[in-house]
């Protein structure tokens, strides 16, 4: 598939992405989260790090939840590599109040979705298969561009390693 | 793997605390919880046994402000030390920036030092990372062990990669904020190498190029020159600006409005000869400067309806009405 193409051009040319791209992903997260109404909805690099998310969110530790996402869902595969199977491209979990349901786009990308009582796991489920073909197409567009955009500055190092100074202590 | 997100104007790394068990990896990264100022650190949040053990990871973040235009973060990670979680350490360390490795200074433990070592090095190169290339440190802990191995000795048996090591107590809080300090650095120098526009003649124009080829990544000027802001990250946030300006998507409005105008005024003449000619050429423009084209039509067929009456009375069409006086 070229998914997976994609996914291996992704793996080795590093996690950058563009304000363009983000904005596509933005509109594709959004409309789920009508269509599904579902709370808030993030994306996840598999490395534990938030690409972007929409929705609900502001009361979240976004890093914290970003982290334990990529590693459940690395907990899982291993699970799964043991049980025969190569992947298992769904979690849920069910609270009182708050689901969350994880499934793979693609092979390094997460979608976790948060959703209460407004909505089912079948609505969720249904649009969230839609969305990950949506996100799975982009990102091969993304990543099939050459990345010709936006650097970061060449201050970044010694800004970087002054602002280490200032906060560790010199 | 350094997430650098432009739309977030966010730059990730992450950093991984690697050793044998009980070397000390969770404690550092409690002292450097309680060292770090609050606006810097996030929640430390540790998977464990109940005997606070690490079974899975520990966490946390740090967030070092804007760093050049970009919100910089650095994800502190710990794996579990003991042989068998080989298969969870393996999956923390996926994506690594950076590797503190966390020696134990007691003479004991040098095995466990080598071993741990060595599972590093074959885990990374599972991932296609060379350990050599990749910034790695290695802080001695324990110095304060009676017997504690000699610096020389523990280079000579463990530091086969010339890593850059460090002394420390971390139980005590000594040391730990330096191999922190020193893992960063490396990670950061990496992360400008890789990263940096390149001043190179042949780069240079193709730097130039390329924003005016992403109309959307052109908008955020807020990047400021210096980057060398105090702290307070909420309120230097240039990421939140750029968008609104970029969402009005300035091109298409020039556009409109160009073709429409000389489209509008050629339009008029055509149902305009058909009626009397003078009065109705105002009438519609007039109509249609209201922009109600409606109006317009129904003036336009009330016009022929007062021609073809007019036009019924000179041809004595409808009896009974006395005769039109232009015909004499």
């Amino acid at each position: 598939m070229a998914m997976g193409k994609a996914d291996e051009s992704l793996r080795s040319t590093r996690l950058v992405f563009y304000k363009e791209d983000i904005e596509k992903i933005a509109k594709v997260l959004n409309t789920f989260l009508k269509n599904a109404n579902a709370r808030c909805v993030l994306l996840v690099d598999k490395d534990g790090h938030l690409v972007t998310k929409e929705g609900e969110s502001s009361t979240y530790d976004m890093d914290t939840i970003s982290a334990l996402v990529a590693g459940s869902f690395a907990a899982t595969k291993q699970m799964a590599k043991l049980l025969g199977e190569e992947e298992f491209s769904i979690m849920f979990h069910q609270g009182k109040k708050d689901n969350i349901q994880l499934s793979l786009v693609g092979e390094r990308t997460i979608l976790a979705v948060i959703f209460d009582d407004k909505t089912t796991l079948g609505m969720v489920r249904l649009y969230a298969s839609q969305v990950s073909s949506k996100l799975g197409e982009l990102f091969t567009d993304i990543s099939e561009r050459k990345s010709e955009g936006e650097k970061i500055s060449q201050e970044f190092g010694q800004a970087a390693k002054g602002k280490l100074d200032d906060i560790f202590g010199s | 793997m350094v997430q650098i997100n432009f739309a977030r104007r966010e730059v990730n790394c992450k950093i991984v605390f690697y050793g044998p068990g009980l070397s000390g990896k969770t404690t550092n990264l409690e002292i450097i919880h309680k060292k770090v100022p609050d606006t810097a650190r996030g929640n430390l949040t540790s998977i464990a046994t109940e005997q606070d053990r690490t079974l899975f990871f520990d966490f946390m973040p740090l967030d070092l402000g804007q760093v050049a235009g970009m919100k910089t973060k650095l994800f502190l990670y710990t794996v579990p030390g003991q042989v068998y979680y080989d298969s969870t350490r393996k999956l923390v360390l996926q994506g690594a920036d950076g590797v503190a490795f966390i020696a134990d200074s007691d003479p004991n433990r040098m095995n466990d030092n080598l071993e741990s070592f060595k599972n590093l090095e074959r885990n990374l190169k599972d991932y296609g990372v060379d350990i050599r290339k990749l910034p790695v440190v290695i802080q001695y802990n324990k110095r304060d062990l009676p017997g504690a191995l000699s610096v020389p000795e523990l280079n000579a048996k463990m530091n086969s990669i010339n890593a850059p090591t460090f002394e420390a107590v971390a139980v005590k809080g000594e040391g730990v904020m330096q191999t922190l300090k020193g893992i960063s650095k490396l990670v950061v120098d990496r992360l400008n190498e890789e990263y940096a526009p390149v001043k190179s003649a042949a780069s240079a124009p193709a730097a130039v190029a390329a924003p005016a080829a992403r109309p959307a990544t052109a908008p955020p000027p807020p990047r400021p020159p210096s980057g060398v802001t105090p702290a307070p990250a909420p309120a230097a946030r240039p990421a939140p600006p750029p968008p609104p300006a970029a969402r009005p998507a300035p091109p298409p409005p020039p556009a409109r409005p160009a073709p429409p105008v000389p489209a509008a005024r050629p339009a008029p003449p055509p149902p305009a000869p058909r009626p009397i000619a003078p009065p109705p050429a105002p009438v519609p423009a007039a109509a249609e400067k209201k922009g109600s084209g409606k109006g317009g039509l129904i003036l336009i067929f009330l016009l022929i309806l007062l021609a073809g009456a007019a036009a019924a009375w000179h041809f004595d069409i409808i009896k009974g009405v006395p005769p039109a006086p232009w015909k004499k």
